[in-house]
């Protein structure tokens, strides 16, 4: 039976796909700016938000993106005042984490729901979450679009955008709210504590490959769709975890990318010579 | 070769009045003033530590002054939003990325806040990015991955970055540390042309004399936390007297 006419998987894999294209945009700015971890810590913060709207019974989603858009808040200002150095970041990130889990253990959430949440469970999306992850992933395209020259001047010196006139503390609120976004889309899909892997792993691939950076943009958004897609079909046939099928195949592609690229400098002057 | 000193009737581009700054407790400037007229070369000299590059970034409004005042083109440096007309190089090598990045985009990165999805780049600023790209002599190089490129090359790029406006006033902090004598040569050509045909107004902060010998009308020493002039029109010395 072909997996693509079943109603979960296709759930699955608009979902999945959406969100691992959109992750890279947002990625590449993160990468560049050396903050890589930055989704990582998010999805922590997230599992608190979530652990506090099974508390009251609230909607996770509600209570991720609460929680994430705060921290990313406090990070700014943090940052603006000269706090957010590695230990305030870290006592935020496992924070959130620690308290994440106090809530939900109280609030007697299942082990297989907090699974689900930290690691994704794709093929038991709803459409309604389909379209919740669809929304997020097209706000964050139109962000990106929109400041798209600021975000890269941004990226590549944060000094000399701002004496270029670039709003900068205003750009790095707007991109850090978009990981928020991300992880908050990737929650029920690739995992709170794998989305980040979608924003680094295929920027990276794609960085092997490409020669501009709006080419390492599109060619990581089209690394990470791809990989969700293989991934789901791969988990399908062979019985993996979904969303670890998805990151292992970014992963893999990294490698093949790496590889190619390093024959590719090695070979090349000898063909060229010739 | 430069004329001796910057016209009469110049607009001042920049000043500082009795600027002091400090880390913690420990004062790198003490009341420091200076003042920059539009068609003028001023080279900002002094030993690695001196206070050169915190100078210019008082100046620029990266850092916030402990006491006095700094103004761009008569406006507080707080209050200053025509930042079309300042170019700034930084002084660390910038052009090492993580990602790829092409010279073409690192250039068109100085018009980010000119430009967007609504605000597409007008012919004058086309025409004005094909000046700096050939100026600077990276016309051959436009596609090319910046982190594969000479140092020369790279610094190269980010000057044109800082001129893709058409500044009035450029700030360049040491830019031909670790650069080739050829991009050197470049680089005088470049900044002879900036200030002699389009008149901008250039601060050039280095610890190497020969860098702007027979280019600046003016030098200004960075000592033990205060500024004072070493030399003005052609008694501005070649020789390395304040070198480390």
């Amino acid at each position: 039976m072909n997996p693509l006419e079943l109603g979960f998987m296709q759930r699955a894999v608009v979902g999945c796909v959406v969100i691992a294209a959109v992750a890279p945009l947002v990625g590449s700015f993160i990468v560049q700016r050396g903050q890589s971890l930055v989704g990582d810590g998010m999805g922590h913060v997230a599992f608190a938000g979530v652990g506090l709207a099974f508390l009251i019974g609230a909607d996770p989603v509600l209570g991720a993106l609460t929680s994430t858009v705060l921290a990313g808040l406090l990070l700014v200002r943090m940052g603006r005042a000269g706090l957010a150095g590695d230990l305030a970041i870290a006592l935020i990130f496992y924070g959130g984490i620690a308290v994440g889990y106090l809530f939900s253990s109280r609030a007697n959430a299942g082990q297989t729901r907090l699974v689900g949440l930290l690691f994704g469970s794709p093929l038991n999306l709803t459409w309604g979450q389909v379209r919740v992850i669809v929304a997020l992933a097209a706000v964050v395209v139109v962000v990106t679009v929109a400041l798209y020259p600021r975000l890269v001047a941004l990226a590549f010196d944060e000094q000399a955008a701002r004496v270029a006139g670039v709003p900068t503390d205003r750009i790095v609120m707007a991109l850090t709210l978009m990981v928020a976004l991300v992880v908050v889309g990737g929650m029920s899909s690739i995992g709170l504590l794998l989305i980040s892997a979608m924003m680094v792993v295929p920027v990276a691939a794609a960085a092997q490959l490409s020669s501009s950076y709006r080419t390492t943009l599109l060619v990581g958004s089209g690394i990470g769709a791809a990989s969700a897609f293989v991934g789901l079909l791969a988990s399908y046939y062979r019985d993996y975890a979904p969303a670890s099928a998805i990151v292992l195949v970014a992963i893999g592609c990294y490698l093949v990318a790496s590889v190619w690229r390093a024959l590719n400098r090695r070979w090349r002057p000898v063909l060229s010579s010739r | 070769m430069l004329s001796d000193v910057a016209p009469p009737t110049a607009r001042r581009v920049l000043q500082l009045d009795d600027v002091s700054f400090r880390y913690g407790r420990t004062p790198i400037l003490r009341q420091v003033s200076l003042c920059v007229d539009e068609g003028e070369f001023v080279a900002v000299v002094g030993a690695n530590g001196s206070g050169k590059t915190t100078l210019m970034k008082l100046a620029l409004g990266l850092l916030r002054a402990t006491a006095g005042h700094s103004r761009l083109f008569g406006t507080d440096v707080g209050a200053f939003g025509d930042w079309g007309k300042l170019g700034y190089v930084p002084q660390r090598a910038t052009a090492m990325s993580a990602l790829p990045v092409s010279v073409d985009e690192v250039v068109q990165s100085g018009l980010a806040a000119r430009t967007g999805l609504f605000r597409r780049r007008s012919p004058e600023q086309r025409q004005r990015l094909e000046h700096v790209v050939e100026l600077l002599g990276l016309t051959g190089d436009r596609r090319s991955r910046i982190s594969e490129l000479s140092g020369g090359q790279q610094q190269r790029a980010l000057i044109a970055r800082a001129l893709v406006t058409a500044p009035r006033l450029l700030i360049m902090d040491e830019p031909t540390a670790g650069v080739d004598a050829e991009a050197r040569g470049v680089l005088r050509d470049s900044l002879e042309h900036l200030v002699n045909v389009e008149g901008m107004a250039v601060v050039y902060v280095s610890h190497d004399p020969e860098a702007f010998a027979g280019l600046a009308h003016r030098v200004v020493e960075v000592q033990g936390g205060r500024v004072r002039t070493a030399g003005q029109g052609r008694d501005v010395p070649a020789e390395a007297a304040w070198a480390p």
